[in-house]
């Protein structure tokens, strides 16, 4: 992890914080939630209020989407984005939302306040570069089949550009296990601490693709010490268009806001106790300094 | 050539007979105001023996007989309805022109070239009202309104103060990705500069916004789009790619609404002011109460004083000392080398407070000239 001259943390120095419409992500836990697709005004209007109802902190909806099929529904484009920035004057809530094409980027980011790299254009260098030139705060997802250090150097990519306001976002990743559509990597948010200085979030949706795993991987991602969810809602699941098997209903999302709220209240009360203790955890930093040393 | 581009072409033609006929009834209405009866049939005659003149028409004279026929009798039904006038200069779909029509809805609003065209069209009385732009808040005073202003005898009956928020226009269907190039008037260029840079587009400067609004309607340039009002995107059939692109956050002007003294129209407005006062309330409590639409009441007037040393500062201590709020003070060239004193304040004109500072300040000015007393209405 030689050439990390930027994402890598520094001796003294602290952890980043990028602040989006007033709220500070790399402090405390940010949740983002809407539906895979913006579908309707009327479905994304919904969803955001009910997202905002049960605590989350922005509003995420795909307007552009990087299908597996191309005869798959594509996204309404241009017209998601202003439904987007619809939402957001009526909830306050500060928008994420994918771009996929480089002749994109400039619009998306006139209407969103963050902008997302999907895994699948994680190494899109061109697409990174135009992203750092937008001067705009960028969540970069972690490929399917990236490594710690390919995903952090995609990172270098856009902080190379100049733009420092990047959160990075493990996903999933491929493995033989098919029960699960991807392999959620949890171990790799307290890896990453170790060695970069960005946020680190976790999307349980994608990462795992099972209804019924997004709940458990929530807590799982907190407890690990993620910054912050990205999670998928829809108003209505069983009518989406998109990852219908994947999508909470505003109900579930709610249940899920309680016990992440709850346990993260818990987990600062066993670290506070174990720091008037004075007890530490073995330093990941010196194992990976080894390991890398090592290489 | 294909089914789908030949029906482009009829929608594109559609669109300019239809802009046209609305030219045409504009001119009509204009016309009542220079003849006594609605019906002039020896007129009547001659434009239809001149269009059956030109018949290189396919259509047969029977039919562009018949149909120019309706276009004269559905003019005739206009000039019957006893529309009021109100003039605005540039295109249609301009910011004047959306002030006009939230000022009077229902008012026919006519384009005209330069603002002494609204002076003169008031004065002459084939306009019931003008409306003119007097200041901006990026651009600052509108000069050439305001020089016109101090010497004209036309009275202010309202005002509208008016938020200007640019708008990429665009053709119908056309891909944001591929638009290379924006047309609008300089100062508008100027006020979305950062835009424009941010996605890579090169600014062109046209006339006027809703102008350029009009000219891509009508002349359909690949990669291009306009920069002009929310307005002018609905009345050209344009879609907006995003609204509010200007790179400050406030951008407002302030429109005068003027009205011939003693004229029919003036009193009309006048009446309406007075009714609406009474009925909604003026004044600091209808703006706390954060209705969509504050309205003020304020004074206009005009001044000078002479040459001395302190003049000035005398006259406007009155309106400090009866706690008069002053909303703008400008001055203006009203002859080579004398500048006259532009004063905005609020209040009614019957206030108490209001009618004493004004007959102290008459004492004081060289000459002193109430513009009008109206209600400012903040869209």
């Amino acid at each position: 992890m030689k050439n990390l001259r930027l994402t890598g943390t520094k001796e003294g120095s602290a952890r980043s914080i990028v602040e989006v419409g007033g709220v500070r992500i790399g402090e405390g836990l940010v949740v983002i939630a809407g539906p895979c697709a913006v579908e309707s005004e009327d479905q994304l209007i919904r969803t955001a209020v009910a997202v905002k109802e049960a605590g989350a902190t922005m509003l995420r909806g795909g307007a552009f989407k990087p299908r597996t099929s191309p005869y798959a529904f594509q996204g309404l484009g241009l017209q998601g984005l202003k439904i987007l920035d619809k939402a957001r004057r009526e909830t306050g809530l500060p928008i994420v939302t994918e771009v996929i094409d480089t002749r994109d980027v400039s619009w998306v980011g006139e209407y969103a306040d963050i902008l997302q790299i999907g895994a699948r254009n994680m190494q899109n260098f061109s697409l990174l570069r135009e992203a750092g030139k937008s001067g705009r705060p960028i969540l970069l997802k972690r490929g399917m089949y990236s490594t710690l250090e390919e995903w952090l150097n995609c990172a270098e990519y856009i902080l190379a550009e100049g733009n420092a306001q990047i959160i990075l976002c493990e996903r999933g990743i491929r493995s033989f296990e098919t029960f699960t559509r991807n392999t959620l990597d949890l171990s790799i948010i307290p890896a990453a601490r170790s060695i970069t200085h960005l946020p680190l979030m976790v999307d349980p949706s994608h990462g795992t693709g099972v209804l019924g795993l997004i709940e458990p991987m929530s807590l799982a991602a907190v407890a690990a010490g993620a910054d912050g969810l990205e999670i998928e809602v829809h108003i209505d699941p069983s009518s989406a268009m998109s990852d219908k098997d994947q999508q909470l209903s505003p109900e579930a999302f709610a249940r899920l806001m309680r016990k992440i709220t709850a346990l993260k209240a818990a987990l600062k009360e066993i670290d506070e106790a174990e720091d008037k203790r004075g007890v530490k955890g073995p330093a990941m930093a010196a194992a990976l300094a080894a390991e890398g040393a090592a290489r | 050539m294909k089914l789908e581009d030949l029906r482009g072409d009829i929608d594109r033609i559609d669109a300019r007979i239809v802009a046209l006929l609305s030219e045409r009834m504009e001119k009509a209405l204009l016309t009542k105001r220079f003849k006594k009866a609605t019906l002039d049939e020896g007129r009547e005659q001659a434009v239809l023996a001149a269009v059956a003149a030109r018949s290189a028409c396919l259509a047969e004279p029977a039919f562009t007989e018949g149909l120019y026929r309706a276009i004269m009798a559905e003019s005739r039904r206009m000039q019957e309805r006893g529309l009021s006038l109100l003039g605005f200069q540039g295109v249609h779909g301009a910011y004047s022109d959306a002030a006009a029509r939230a000022w009077l809805p229902g008012a026919a609003t006519l384009p005209c070239k330069d603002f002494k065209d609204i002076f003169d069209g008031v004065q002459e009385g084939y306009l019931d009202y003008g409306i003119v732009p007097v200041e901006n808040t990026l651009g600052g005073t509108v000069g050439q309104v305001n020089s016109i202003l101090v010497n004209s005898e036309l009275r202010i009956v309202g005002a509208v103060d008016l938020p200007v928020e640019h708008c990429l226009l665009a053709l119908p269907g056309q891909d944001h990705r591929d638009i290379r190039y924006a047309y609008s008037h300089p100062q508008a260029l100027a006020q979305c500069r950062r835009f424009l840079e941010r996605n890579r587009l090169d600014g062109i400067s046209y006339f006027d916004t809703a102008g350029s609004a009009r000219m891509l309607a009508e002349e359909r340039p690949r990669s291009t789009a306009a920069i002009a009002g929310r307005f002018a995107a609905e009345l050209y059939g344009l879609e907006i790619i995003k609204e509010g692109i200007q790179d400050a956050a406030t951008n407002r002007t302030r429109f005068f609404v003027l009205a011939k003294e003693g004229s029919a129209a003036a009193e009309q407005a006048i009446a309406a002011a007075e009714a609406t006062a009474i009925a909604g309330g003026t004044g600091k409590q209808a703006e706390e109460s954060a209705s969509p639409a504050p309205i003020l009441r304020k004074c206009s007037a005009v001044f000078s004083t002479d040459d001395k040393a302190g003049t000035l500062f005398t006259l406007l201590e009155v309106f400090a000392k009866a706690g008069i709020n002053l909303t703008r003070i400008e001055s203006a060239p009203y002859e080579p080398g004398d500048y006259a004193m532009f004063l905005d304040f609020e209040g009614a004109e019957g206030d108490e407070a209001v009618k004493k500072a004004i007959a102290q300040a008459k004492g004081l000015a060289s000459s002193f000239r109430l513009l009008g007393a109206y209600l400012e209405r903040k869209l």
